[in-house]
């Protein structure tokens, strides 16, 4: 059980801690900017990159750390939003934000869940 | 999670929206001050934020991965709005046919702005109570499940 899965687990776990905390920042960082004129919206680009590892799931194969290299979370520009659209955005932000810290408790959950586990295996099912 | 920066950006916002809420103050102010300390009329100012680009030690920190750096203040400049005249020869500032010079602060359009400004800083709140939040959570990792 503590072989390669293990640590890709965690390892994807983490990567997706990361796009999660960068994406907060994009979207503070849209909220900060939300009064500002010629602004371009920031986005993290992550589950785009994961597709290889989904398809692999879907097929029935295991996840491998070579599937996972080179894959970060990416900071992108969208076009700069013209001001008849912009107080449409602070809502769509709102609405982002929420599910982003959604996100990141559940993945911290789930980290957690594992951690604790891994614990009941070293303790022998013993509590 | 790279709690600081985002504690930052939330702040550079809520600093953002601040100005625009203290100048919003100014404008309704002056409303009717008929004239300023160098005798000119008040011209109503106006707000410019652009996003910040990051100064020295912001690029230092680039390196190390942070490129967001929120909002900041460009100007405040005093804008073109003509003045208006109200008719009130009482006024020791009234000119010779009797009209006072008022600034053309525009009331329906101060308060808009007060209120846009109110909401982003209310948003920029959020933002900054949702990053506590998980950073919070994120300490909670590894404890009893």
């Amino acid at each position: 059980m503590l072989g390669s899965t293990e640590a890709v687990t965690v390892e994807m776990v983490r990567m997706a801690l990361d796009a999660t905390s960068l994406r907060h920042q994009a979207i503070a960082n849209n909220i900060a900017n939300i009064n500002t004129k010629g602004y371009a919206p920031a986005r993290v680009d992550f589950e785009q990159q994961m597709s290889a590892v989904r398809q692999a799931l879907d097929a029935g194969q295991p996840v491998t750390h070579e599937m996972l290299s080179g894959i970060q979370p990416v900071l992108q520009r969208d076009q700069v939003v013209s001001d008849e659209d912009r107080t449409s955005s602070l809502d769509t932000e709102s609405a982002n934000l929420a599910q982003n810290t959604v996100q990141y408790e559940a993945l911290l959950k789930a980290l957690g869940k594992h951690f604790a586990i891994l614990g009941s295996a070293i303790s022998e099912g013993k509590r | 999670m790279d709690y600081r920066n985002a504690f930052a950006i939330s702040a550079s916002g809520m600093d953002v929206e601040k100005t625009r809420l203290d100048v919003t103050a100014v404008n309704l102010a002056n409303i009717h001050s008929t004239r300023g300390p160098d005798g000119t009329v008040f011209r109503p100012l106006h707000v410019t934020s652009v996003e910040a680009s990051g100064s020295f030690s912001n690029q230092f920190e680039q390196l190390a991965g942070a490129q967001l750096h929120g909002a900041q203040v460009a100007s405040v400049e005093a804008s073109d709005v003509a003045p208006h005249k109200v008719y009130d020869p009482g006024n020791p500032d009234a000119d010779e046919k009797g009209f006072v010079t008022l600034p053309g602060v525009n009331q329906v359009t101060e308060m808009v702005n007060m209120a846009t400004a109110l909401r982003a800083y209310e948003a920029n709140v959020v933002a900054l109570n949702a990053a506590k939040t998980m950073a919070l959570k994120a300490l909670e990792l590894g404890g009893s499940q």
